[in-house]
């Protein structure tokens, strides 16, 4: 599929045969629909977010208990839950959960080698901050008490960098 | 009425966590997409292909053991592959400037950041049907026109050689 020089190709359309979309190309009727079934989803969300948390919490424990050479390497497993209920948290309406998701994983990116135990706090106050959302209920931007959480993992980042010396 | 009628596409669906996978699947039903294969890595999402013409696909970027980037690498270039031109929807939660140009790179039409909504999800597809684009066929590199947009060039005398 190579040649010396670039070489354009159309493909054949197929998919205009298959699909009839209409200038504008949004069917509200369609769109709501999805929205409502997402919607419908968000019992199911509950439920699964909650395996998440305790894995979470599992993998925290793990990172703790090692020493503080290789913390790092066990808060992969960390990031990889967190990283997917940042991915989730939002389509179900609990933006709390991707916003502290996110926070979480940036912070896990930027550790050093050696994770000291203040490093290791900001960690946990994320994971607890996340189980909070969802024991509360803090749908949306979770109003008061969520402005008020995010602001105070702000301050625990604040005060102790991801790349503080361990 | 605007009109979307996605009853005949067939979405190959490559992504590893089945609650992610659940969502994508409940709004392709509610667009009528209900003809969707489900893989859970880019080795099974190759494999399905040979059997699954495909009209579409959404492949998550962060997967093991074979990821969403090296799944269109291979899918785009690799010779025998049942369909090359078939479009690639990357869904990820990873939006650095780095990883959007590696995906481009190797071959991914649209992306899609999480956490999805129904209207972000449904555009996206209709910008792939839409907007079929072009392929282009190099020595490194096989995959939809990576420029988005032909603008004019304000000089271009400048980009001529010059003739000794």
């Amino acid at each position: 599929m190579s040649s010396e020089q670039p070489e354009f190709i159309q493909p054949p359309d197929t998919l205009k045969d298959k699909v009839d979309v209409t200038a504008g190309g949004v069917d509200l009727d369609a769109l709501e629909k999805a929205e409502a079934l997402i919607a419908g989803l968000q019992g199911d969300y509950l439920s699964w977010v909650e395996g998440d948390l305790e894995k979470l919490q599992e993998f925290y424990k793990a990172a703790e208990a090692a020493e503080p050479a290789d913390r790092r390497e066990k808060l992969r497993d960390v990031f990889s839950v967190a990283h997917d209920v940042k991915g989730q948290g939002g389509s179900f309406n609990y933006h709390l959960m991707t916003t502290i998701g996110n926070q979480l994983c940036r912070f896990i990116e930027k550790l050093p080698e050696q994770v000291s135990r203040g490093q290791m706090e900001v960690v946990k106050v994320h994971i607890d901050a996340l189980r909070l959302v969802i024991a509360q209920r803090l749908e949306g931007d979770g109003g008061r008490a969520g402005s008020n959480l995010v602001r105070g993992l702000d301050a625990v980042i604040n005060k102790v960098k991801p790349a503080e010396e361990g | 009425m605007i009109g979307f009628d996605g009853g005949q596409l067939k979405v190959l669906l490559v992504e590893d966590n089945e609650h992610f996978r659940r969502l994508i699947r409940t709004v392709l039903q509610a667009l009528g997409i209900t003809d969707v294969r489900e893989e859970a890595d880019g080795g099974a999402g190759l494999a399905a292909l040979a059997a699954y013409p495909a009209d579409l696909v959404i492949v998550d970027y962060r997967m093991t053991p074979m990821d969403g980037l090296e799944f269109t690498r291979r899918l785009r270039r690799e010779p025998g592959r049942a369909n090359p031109y078939v479009p690639v929807l990357m869904v990820t939660g990873y939006t650095e400037p780095k990883l959007v140009a590696q995906a481009r790179d190797a071959g991914v039409n649209e992306f899609l950041a999480k956490p999805i909504s129904a209207k972000m999800l449904l555009s996206r597809i209709v910008q792939v049907l839409q907007t079929p684009r072009a392929f282009v066929s190099a020595s490194d590199y096989f995959g939809p026109d990576r420029r988005r947009r032909q603008t004019p060039i304000a000089h271009p005398e400048r980009r001529r050689c010059d003739e000794a």
